[in-house]
């Protein structure tokens, strides 16, 4: 797998790159602001790109910006952001109206590695992982989706929390101490309460988790 | 500078005899006003009458001009003394009248000289020292009447000087106030949270190489939620300071994602056709976020709407609700706002009467956003752009 990395702070950039490295990712090329890793996504035309959405020169939102341009440019391009707070608006807008090969993900979520490398993994397959946070902004906000989503059970809540971040059913079974076939349970029941057509497995469990996106925004 | 008594309508009327004279006064006319009125006219007949004399005498040296310069004296006086009279009881009636009595003396010095010189042929000018005299001791009695006017007139000029220096430094403070926020906020980002998450990067690493050994990697783990908290707490402090929504795209975003959060059908209606400097913006945001959260908390609000405009160089505010209204001004979180609005020298007022809804009204002043945003950019020093836009 061929990574960009835009990130300003080199304490930061070198610690991704050498994790990123060290379990045989291809880190290509790094950029310190938005125009760099434009540049260096033309150049090297990698399979993903790690953006932090605040970079030089107003550390505003650049990053975000400068991912949602390479995205149009590039579609199959995966971009995996990061970020030291979440904004579902930014989420929707990076999703726009294609979730496939997007990661929208808090910093801090790098130190478990294991999920975090996972996630970039995910995210380089044309996969859809989002922060827990942003799920949780979203289940908090809208009074009518909260009523919509009372009948989730606190489990299938968390179950739906880890799906956003693009783990699998093992994964989500071991977090959170339970067996698979409990996890497999959960989503079933979850995938008939948000009443999800039966249709391909992945595609619904993208679904699952947009549904809160879509109804954000409308 | 002369009243002319103006008499009521109804004597106007009057058959044109002398004895009208005294029907003016039972007419309503004041005695003093009276007494010029017949002042007046007994000089205007004694000067036609001394014509008369003059001609009778057969025309020789025209004494009554002396005549008429007399009868004017107590006329002019009259009149000065009047337009002396109108003015504020104390120092200045006092330094009127006193002008009145010297401009009296200085016309007659002045007609004197005039008809010396028409009738007697006297050329050089001698009441020139008469005048000066004159005008030097009323303009002295002016100093010292009028000196402790002076004093407060210069009193009032200072203090006017004292408030528009501490209007301006205030302002300026609020301004530095906030670009200093906004750094804070940066700083909090780009530095402790980012040792941090570097640090968790770290650790992570390192617990990845102590799979055999998972009494150390325990150990690390705990390190990291550790970490990690330490981060969501930096964070939540942050958005405390500034959220990041309101920094990086400016006060509508920030509004409408608040809105979302609330998920009450939040009506937003925007119209500010100038920039707003970071710390109305601040104070903007969260009196509206404190507003939509009591009416989505405690007044069971099902609709909001926020109305934000700029007129005559002020951004108004107005959050309305449909909740149940009866909100305590003072207890709620608004009232700890206020003075934030106030330090920009805007208004905050709420009104919500039982059973018809809450609405937060908020006018903060941005004349002269231009100057003063120039001010706080160059107090936002090092690396830190200052977010001003909308």
């Amino acid at each position: 797998m061929r990574v960009v990395i835009a990130e300003d702070l080199a304490l930061l950039r070198e610690g991704l790159v050498a994790l990123l490295r060290e379990n045989d990712i291809d880190v290509v090329a790094q950029a310190q602001d938005a125009e760099g890793l434009l540049r260096a996504i033309s150049g090297h035309k990698p399979d993903l790109a790690i953006v932090d959405v605040r970079l030089p020169p107003t550390f505003s939102d650049e990053g975000l910006r400068a991912a949602i341009e390479a995205r149009r440019a590039c579609p199959h391009l995966g971009v995996l952001v990061l970020s030291q707070y979440v904004e579902t608006a930014y989420a929707s807008e990076l999703i726009g109206g294609n979730s496939a090969g997007i990661g929208y993900l808090l910093k801090e979520r790098i130190g478990d590695v294991r999920a975090f490398l996972q996630a970039v993994e995910s995210v380089a397959a044309g996969g859809t992982v989002l922060d827990r946070e942003v799920v949780t902004q979203m289940l908090d906000s809208d009074r009518g989706r909260r009523d919509a989503l009372s009948a989730l059970t606190s489990r299938e809540r968390e179950v739906l929390e880890l799906m956003a971040e693009g783990r699998s059913n093992a994964a989500i079974a071991e977090s959170l101490v339970v067996t698979q076939g409990a996890v497999e349970k959960h989503i079933t029941s979850i995938y008939s309460k948000l009443d999800l057509p039966a249709c391909e497995v992945d595609h619904r469990r993208v679904l699952a988790v947009l549904t809160y996106l879509r109804l954000a925004d409308g | 500078m002369s009243e002319r008594v103006r008499l009521p309508p109804s004597l106007s009327a009057l058959p044109k005899h002398p004895v009208r004279w005294m029907p003016a006064l039972a007419a309503g006319l004041s005695l003093q006003q009276y007494a010029s009125f017949l002042l007046r006219r007994l000089a205007g007949l004694a000067a036609v009458l001394m014509i008369a004399i003059w001609v009778l005498e057969g025309e020789g040296y025209f004494w009554p001009a002396w005549v008429w310069l007399g009868l004017s004296v107590p006329v002019t006086l009259d009149l000065m003394g009047r337009w002396a009279w109108r003015h504020e009881r104390g120092a200045s009636r006092r330094v009127a009248l006193m002008w009145a009595v010297i401009m009296v003396g200085c016309g007659i010095l002045v007609v004197t000289w005039i008809l010396t010189w028409l009738l007697d042929g006297v050329r050089e000018f001698w009441p020139a020292w008469g005048l000066l005299g004159l005008g030097t001791a009323g303009s002295a009695y002016s100093l010292i009447a009028l000196h402790d006017r002076l004093l407060v007139a210069r009193g009032r000029r200072a203090l006017k000087e004292r408030i528009d220096t501490l209007t301006r430094t205030r302002r300026e403070a609020v301004d530095a106030q906030a670009a200093q926020l906004l750094r804070i906020e940066r700083d909090l980002h780009d530095g402790a949270q980012a040792r941090l998450v570097a640090l968790t990067l770290k650790l992570g690493r390192a617990a990845l190489r102590l799979e055999d050994r998972p009494e150390v990697k325990a150990l690390i783990n705990e390190a990291q939620r550790e970490a990690a908290s330490a981060i969501s707490e930096l964070r939540d402090l942050a958005r405390g300071i500034v959220p990041p929504l309101l920094a990086d795209r400016g006060l509508v975003p920030a509004v409408e994602a608040l809105s979302s959060r609330y998920g009450t059908g939040t009506a937003i209606e925007v119209d500010i056709p100038f920039e707003v400097s970071p710390a109305a913006k601040g104070a903007a945001y969260f009196v509206i976020a404190e507003a939509l959260t009591n009416a989505v908390k405690h007044s069971g609000a099902k609709h909001t709407a926020v109305r934000m405009c700029g007129e005559r160089g002020c951004l108004k505010v107005v959050i309305s609700d449909d909740g149940c209204g009866g909100a305590d001004p003072l207890g709620s979180g608004l009232a700890g706002l206020r003075a934030r609005v106030e330090a920009l020298d805007g208004t905050l007022s709420i009104e919500s009467p039982v059973g018809l809804g809450t609405e937060v009204s908020m006018t903060l002043p941005c004349a002269g956003e231009r100057e003063r945003r120039g001010a706080a950019e160059r107090l936002a020093v090092g690396r830190h752009a200052v977010g001003i836009g909308r």
